[in-house]
């Protein structure tokens, strides 16, 4: 019965949210109440789901003769879902105090929900039109999120966002249908679906189509020359940036492009080709572009949309070193990053919400007024910056030991290219943790002396993944042994 | 079952029949009478699909049984008549959708010779796509011709006479074309039954004779017709006619009209010239430029574009350019995609124009962008509907553009390596470009307006909410349960070759 | 059975602890109540490690990152000696502090950043792998900056920025090259004469090389070689003087620590010898000595003159590494101590000179001499040590420098290694000695009418004393230290010394 389950807790919150701008509650405290029931009985059901992780595969509907909409569970999916499933009750709470003031609450939890459902679906898909197909869903249901304020830069952001993904798509669907037409198997198989299959022609054209996907999926994983979008639908609500925009969407992204290297096209086939070698050349520069890009702006919450940007492409450039330690690196920056950067964001989120304050330079001594939201936020830069104990230095260790293993020059390169942002990292964090906590000597705190900490709905959250920051810096070997099952295909 | 042998012609003939009543009849009951004969086409149609598929073959059916060449035929599969099916229920739907629109547009005494010209548009496209015989076809596409020419300038406001003016000249010209190619293929062939002449066409070119007069023909035949369903660049006509007419009329015109010329050029390839002779005349190569250029740039156009109706005029530039590029690739699988497209795009395009008139309602009749802000509040359905298509134009999965994009990415796969890349990149292009200004719209007509335009409920319009429901539920059918009609174009071409 | 595990745990766990509990406790009302906490500290810690310099070997594996990075505390001859002098430079710098402190604010965070510095600069000289090294390098950054910018002008912020950058960018270069060890290193645990995997190396040379220099260039940051030296002059002068006393007497010698461990415990000197990476940095710590030296001559503000002598006088110690010969080595290792004793007075001097009389320029303390005798004859001392007078330390030091430059037979270096430290020495008590002169000695102008004796609080002459009697005793009774000193470069060149 648990095959159920599948189809069940990607429906629920999709089918379940369309009631929230329509159910009969009318105190705000009863409606949250709703939204976050909704949220969590999912949740349960989804680690219920991983924790029996049931072999066979669920067909919802099929469209064509091979194409159908299946969801299966493997250990890219658990990974995934579970990251997901985690975040999303805790960031739902956190939102509840944070959409206080804002208009059209129950419209904004209404597809902040679904996307929960849809986020699922791609996590779960176990093919390539799946994956496509909620792809594609993802962008309609978060392009209101973004519009959310409906302020102009708000509608502009909105648009750059889904002609930025719409185009992403579009390329990304040349690579689904070569897979759908060539690959031996529908479904994904580690180690790709093309070898033995009947793509008999000149190999370069499959690496233009796998340098074509790659780039179509790589708009939600934002990156150069297509990353423009991120950084201004931080415009967006933030709960918006901080769930969606640095996890549940980017990493969607991330995630696809995983699949396909791995699952579809197959890391075997691809390394050592130019096709690797381009999609490599531009994850690294991405990475370097937006640490610097980061540095430049000033805007708080940009400024983390810049440093999503590159830590996207940490992911990436794990995924194209094509090898199976190359994966387990860019799993463990998909997950390390998740917490951090959420963290981030939810403290620059509590500093919105309690000063309305937006730039670097308006944050002079907010480290004495607002001691939890900075502490935690110290933590997080840390974490980013990738100091040994914290979950960044994990992952940065596994991704740059996955290059040095792989002999591959470009990949050399790469890790300098790591260390670079690392340091570029260091900047942009380094100069808002010193204005908080060192302001300048003739500072009057005077200034400022109505900021405080947000109360216990926004720090219980930032208080959680802290904790989970740590865990995952000190001791994340169990987590790291499911990666490495993973990346040999045992999962 | 013998019987249903007879049905296209009785559907051409009904349809011309009630041309001539209509004229007779006040506006009213020609509509009623258009409406019953459409229904009448619709399910013979449906007859003829069933009978086809049961027999597995094409069938002749001899006009007055007279054998050629003094004869006149119409051939017919299941492609014939899963066509006639379509644009008859399209052409009901537009109609229904836009039957108060008609009312404003159009003086009360006039209304019945709108559908007559309607009843006339019907008859010839069933003409069209029966036929057998290039003559026949040729005369038809005159009737068309000047059936479209009335419903653009049916409102006659200045514009649309303009526009109306625009289109005749560019479709003479291309009847014109048509007609030399008609005209040297006959002087060659001796014939003017299809069959007759591909017999004929196969002996010359094998033996090498009147080479140059059959690429010729093959050349201006091809022009006639491209340029009459506004290929790129021969599209200038076409956004004035459709942004300036009647909406029922754009709504047919673009998803009928046009589509009727390409459903006759098809044809021609496979049973005039048949497909080698095609592919060493180099025309596939010329449509498949043309047709991917007419990809990018009516997109281009369109997003430059202020005023909603002329931007989905531009867009049908553009899808029309996608069909050309399934003929150019010169394969089966392109064909088949091709097809689709035409019954995919039909229903999108009227369901968009269609909509477009319901929201422009709802904005004061004002057809630029600034009014048209917040419009899918104040008419639910029409924005709705407005949503449905611009999605499916854009091809996100679950609609039925999603299905004629996997098809052209099939079939361009079969294609060399070089028209493949091409193909791919410019349908990736494309998509983007459609996105930008279908969700471009999307996003404005959904945002809260400042200005305050009266409401339009469903109750109002209660025969354009039903259309727009029911090319909702066509394009969802279309987008989740294509495999049958796929099947069903599959056999239909089998039959043409 | 004392348990040297738990102690080891203890030296660097307990003083971070305390400092951290300093953060929490409430701001005192009385000064001395925090000052007495900050004081049993260091005292208790200072015990601590006294304890483990008579401990044979003590290991403790503290905590599984993941496999193959363990967070690993070895205790070996390099890391007690390293232990030994930061416990005694800190603990004396530590009780100047009271009365120097009196006049800065937040002194309470002044006091628990300095706690939790003394913690990790015991875990970096315990640490027993090169990752467990890394993280605590990293955090003796992260920990340190605080005291830079301690009085938070614009001035300090900066130069802390600057100096976290650059410390930054060298540990991340130094990162660069952990990531290859990994891979080429059969453990990476520190063990005399290095741990290269010959075997997974052979081909690689050239990269292992590039990596091994890298990672000493990136440490050398801290240690102020140039190129990458500029932080230093602007972040040491503008900390509290105890502070800066610590930073330039004992954090930079954390990246010195950091090279040695690189060099000889991971890299293995036979690797090394006769490549680039000796040639590099020998000629760099020779350019760095002088231009150290001559910067420091022109330099007029009395803390930043003796910043750039520290980056003068760490490439005398970065100069006897390179020379990789036990002579050399134990030259290094001498002026280790010595130059940590040295500064770390001259820099508690200038602060009481600063603390008392407010002057900062050398152009100012004529006379100085006559106001704060004591002060100024350990200034002295100290100074005439560092020149290398015998019986100083200085001079011991220099002595095992230059008689190991003549051995090593390096064409080129071994010559004009010994000439470039003589002309420093020369420079160095050109900048050095001027305070002494003009101090004692102000000539015939000097305003004696105003002239009175400046009473220096105990706190803050006792240190300055008891370092300068330590830096003398080096150079008086060098055995016990050399025969020390032996015992590490004896594991390291496996050679009785």
């Amino acid at each position: 019965m648990i095959i159920y389950l599948l189809p069940i807790t990607v429906l629920f919150p999709i089918l379940a949210s369309v009631l929230i701008p329509v159910v009969p509650i009318k105190s705000r405290r009863g409606i949250t109440w709703f939204i976050e029931a909704i949220v969590i009985v999912n949740s349960i059901l989804v680690w219920y789901l991983l924790w029996g992780s049931p072999d066979q595969s669920f067909t919802l509907f099929k469209f064509t003769g091979n194409l159908s909409v299946t969801f299966h569970i493997d250990g890219m999916a658990t990974v995934f879902a579970g990251l997901v499933s985690f975040l999303w009750p805790l960031a739902t709470f956190y939102s509840f105090e944070y959409m206080k003031h804002e208009e059209h609450e129950r419209v904004f939890f209404m597809f902040y929900t679904m996307t929960y459902g849809v986020t699922l679906g791609i996590a779960m898909s176990s093919n390539i039109f799946s994956m496509y197909f909620f792809y594609e869903l993802l962008t309609i249901v978060t392009t209101p999120l973004v519009i959310h304020t409906l302020k102009k830069e708000a509608v502009d952001a909105a648009r750059k966002y889904i002609y930025y993904s719409m185009g992403g798509a579009a390329f990304a669907f040349i690579g689904m249908v070569f897979i759908i037409l060539y690959g031996t198997t529908a479904d994904f198989t580690y180690g790709g679906v093309l070898a033995g299959g009947t793509f008999a022609r000149n190999i370069n054209v499959l690496y233009l189509i796998y340098v074509f996907s790659f780039m179509g999926f790589g708009v939600k994983a934002a990156i150069w020359p297509v990353c423009g979008w991120l950084p201004k639908a931080g415009v967006a609500p933030t709960p918006v940036t901080a769930l969606l925009h640095a996890v549940a969407v980017v990493k969607s992204g991330a995630f696809a492009v995983m699949r396909l290297t791995y699952y579809c096209f197959g890391a075997d086939l691809l390394r050592g080709s130019w096709a690797q070698y381009t999609v490599m050349a531009f994850s690294i520069f991405t990475i370097v572009y937006g640490c610097s890009m980061a540095v430049k702006e000033r805007h708080l919450k940009r400024r983390l949309a810049y440093s999503t940007v590159s830590n996207l492409s940490y992911i990436l450039f794990g995924v194209t070193i094509m090898t199976p330690l190359g994966l387990v690196g860019a799993l463990a920056h998909l997950v390390a990053h998740a917490f951090m950067k959420i963290t981030s964001f939810f403290c620059a989120g509590a500093i919105m919400y309690k000063t309305g304050r937006n730039y670097v330079y308006e944050l002079d001594g907010f480290g004495r007024k607002m001691p939890k939201t900075f502490a935690i936020f110290t933590v997080s830069a840390f974490a980013l910056m990738g100091v040994p104990g914290l979950a960044g230095f994990i992952s940065k260790y596994n991704l740059a030991i996955a290059a040095v293993y792989s002999d591959n020059v470009l990949a050399y390169i790469g890790v300098g290219a790591l260390l670079c942002s690392a340091i570029l990292t260091a900047i942009y964090m380094f100069t808002i943790i010193i204005r908080a906590f060192f302001p300048r000597d003739d500072f009057d705190y005077e200034t400022i002396k109505d900021v405080e900490d947000p109360n216990y709905i926004m720090i219980l959250p930032l208080t959680i993944f802290v904790i989970v920051i740590f865990i995952l810096g000190l001791h994340p070997q169990p987590l790291l042994d499911m990666f490495v099952k993973i990346a040999v295909g045992n999962l | 079952m013998e019987i249903m042998r007879n049905f296209p012609c009785i559907s051409i003939i009904l349809c011309m029949c009630s041309a001539i009543v209509s004229s007779a009849l006040p506006g009213k009951w020609a509509r009623r009478l258009n409406v019953t004969i459409v229904l009448a086409v619709i399910t013979l149609s449906g007859g003829t699909l069933v009978y086809s598929l049961a027999k597995g073959y094409e069938t002749v059916y001899k006009m007055g049984r007279f054998p050629a060449p003094w004869g006149n035929e119409i051939r017919f599969g299941v492609l014939e008549a899963i066509m006639a099916l379509f644009f008859s229920g399209i052409l009901l739907l537009s109609v229904l959708g836009g039957s108060k629109k008609l009312k404003e547009d159009i003086d009360n005494f006039k209304e019945n010779l709108y559908f007559v010209l309607l009843d006339l548009l019907l008859s010839s496209l069933l003409a069209l796509i029966y036929t057998n015989d290039l003559f026949t076809a040729y005369v038809f596409v005159e009737i068309c011709t000047i059936a479209a020419c009335g419903l653009i300038m049916a409102s006659e406001r200045g514009r649309a006479i303009e526009a109306a003016t625009r289109y005749m000249i560019y479709a003479q010209i291309g009847s014109g074309l048509l007609l030399f190619g008609l005209c040297i293929l006959y002087d060659i062939t001796g014939h003017l039954l299809m069959s007759n002449i591909k017999t004929q066409v196969i002996i010359l070119a094998s033996s090498g004779q009147y080479h140059i007069p059959l690429v010729i023909s093959i050349v201006f035949i091809g022009t006639g017709l491209a340029i009459k369903s506004a290929l790129f660049p021969f599209h200038a006509w076409l956004p004035d006619s459709y942004g300036y007419s009647p909406v029922p009329s754009a709504a047919i015109l673009s998803s009928l009209v046009s589509k009727g010329y390409i459903f006759l050029l098809l044809k021609i390839f496979y049973r005039v010239f048949g497909l080698n002779i095609i592919q060493e005349s180099h025309l596939f190569n010329i449509l498949l430029i043309f047709g991917l250029a007419g990809m990018i740039f009516g997109s281009v156009s369109a997003i430059l574009e202020q005023d909603i109706r002329r931007m989905i005029a531009f867009s049908s530039v553009a899808q029309i350019g996608y069909i050309y590029m399934g003929f150019g690739m010169g394969i089966r699988s392109g064909m088949v995609a091709a097809v689709f497209h035409i019954i995919s795009h039909a229903a999108s395009k009227s369901l968009l124009f269609i909509s477009s008139a319901g929201l422009t309602d709802a904005s004061g009749k004002n057809k630029t962008f600034k009014d048209l802000t917040g419009a899918a509040y104040r008419n639910k359905i029409a924005g709705a509907a407005f949503t449905t298509g611009a999605l499916s134009m854009v091809g996100v999965p679950l609609f039925s553009g999603f299905i004629s994009k996997l098809l052209f990415a099939k079939a361009a796969f079969e294609t060399n390596a070089m028209t493949m890349v091409a193909t791919l990149v410019c349908l990736a292009i494309s998509t983007i470009l459609n996105a930008v200004y279908f969700l471009k719209t999307v996003a404005r007509i959904y945002t809260p307006a400042t200005t305050e335009y009266e409401t339009i409920r469903f109750k109002d319009n209660i025969p354009f909410g039903v259309a727009c429901i029911l090319f909702i539920i066509l394009n969802l059918i279309l987008g989740l349960a294509s495999d049958p009609l796929v099947e069903f174009i599959n056999r239909g071409l089998m039959m043409f070759s | 059975m004392i348990n040297f595990n738990m102690i080891l745990i203890a030296s660097f766990l307990f003083p971070l602890l305390s400092g951290v509990l300093l953060f929490a406790i409430k701001e005192q009302a009385d000064r001395k109540v925090t000052f007495a906490y900050t004081g049993l500290s260091l005292v208790i810690t200072g015990v601590l490690n006294m304890i483990l310099l008579f401990a044979d070997s003590a290991e403790v594996k503290l905590i599984t990152l993941m496999n193959g990075i363990d967070i690993v505390f070895r205790l070996d001859t390099l890391g007690k000696y390293f232990m030994g002098i930061v416990s005694l430079v800190w603990i004396l710098a530590g009780f100047f502090s009271y009365t120097y402190m009196k006049h800065e604010k937040n002194e309470k965070r002044y006091f628990a950043y300095y706690l939790i510095v003394f913690g990790v600069l015991n875990g970096l000289g315990a640490a027993g792998n090169l990752i467990t090294m890394y993280a605590f390098y990293e955090f003796m950054t992260l920990s340190s900056f605080p005291l830079v910018l301690h009085n938070q002008k614009k001035e300090s912020v900066m130069a802390a920025l600057k100096y976290l950058f650059y410390s930054f960018f060298g540990a991340y270069m130094a990162l660069f090259g952990l990531f290859f060890m990994c891979r080429y290193c059969r453990t990476l645990d520190f063990i005399p004469g290095g741990v290269i995997d010959q075997v997974a190396m052979s081909g690689h040379e050239t990269l292992v090389l590039v990596c091994i220099c890298l990672m000493i260039m990136g440490f050398s940051v801290k240690a102020g070689m140039f190129p990458l030296h500029a932080w230093l002059p602007a972040a040491h002068p503008v900390a509290p003087a105890p502070a800066s006393a610590a930073l330039s007497g004992i954090i930079v010698k954390g990246g010195v620590l950091a090279i040695l461990r690189v060099i000889f415990y991971i890299a293995g000197p036979e690797i090394i010898r006769g490549t680039f990476i000796q040639y590099l940095l020998l000629t760099l710590s020779l350019v760095t000595v002088f231009m150290g030296s001559m910067l420091a001559y022109r330099e007029k503000v009395l803390k930043k003159r003796l910043a750039y002598s520290t980056v003068s006088q760490l490439s005398y110690i970065l100069f006897g590494i390179a020379l990789l010969n036990p002579a050399g080595l134990t030259g290094s290792l001498l002026h280790m101590a010595a130059h940590a004793f040295i500064k770390c007075a001259l820099f508690l001097s200038a602060g009481a000179i600063i603390f008392n009389t407010g002057c900062t320029r050398v152009d100012e303390l004529r006379g100085i001499g006559k106001k704060m005798p004591g002060v100024i004859w350990g200034y002295t001392i100290v100074s005439l040590g560092l020149i290398g007078i015998p019986p100083t330390g200085g001079f011991i030091s220099k002595w095992y420098l230059a008689s190991g430059a003549l051995s090593s037979g390096i064409k080129g270096f071994s010559y004009a290694g010994p000439i470039v430290l003589l002309i420093s020495a020369l420079l160095t008590a050109g900048y050095l000695l001027p305070v002494t002169i003009n101090g004692f000695f102000p000539g015939d102008d000097y305003d004696y009418e105003n002239h009175k004796t400046i009473k220096t609080s105990f706190y803050m002459i006792m240190p300055i004393i008891v370092l300068a009697i330590l830096s003398v005793l080096i150079g008086m009774f060098p055995n016990g230290l050399t025969e020390f000193i032996g015992s590490i470069t004896g594991e390291i060149f496996n050679t009785g010394f």
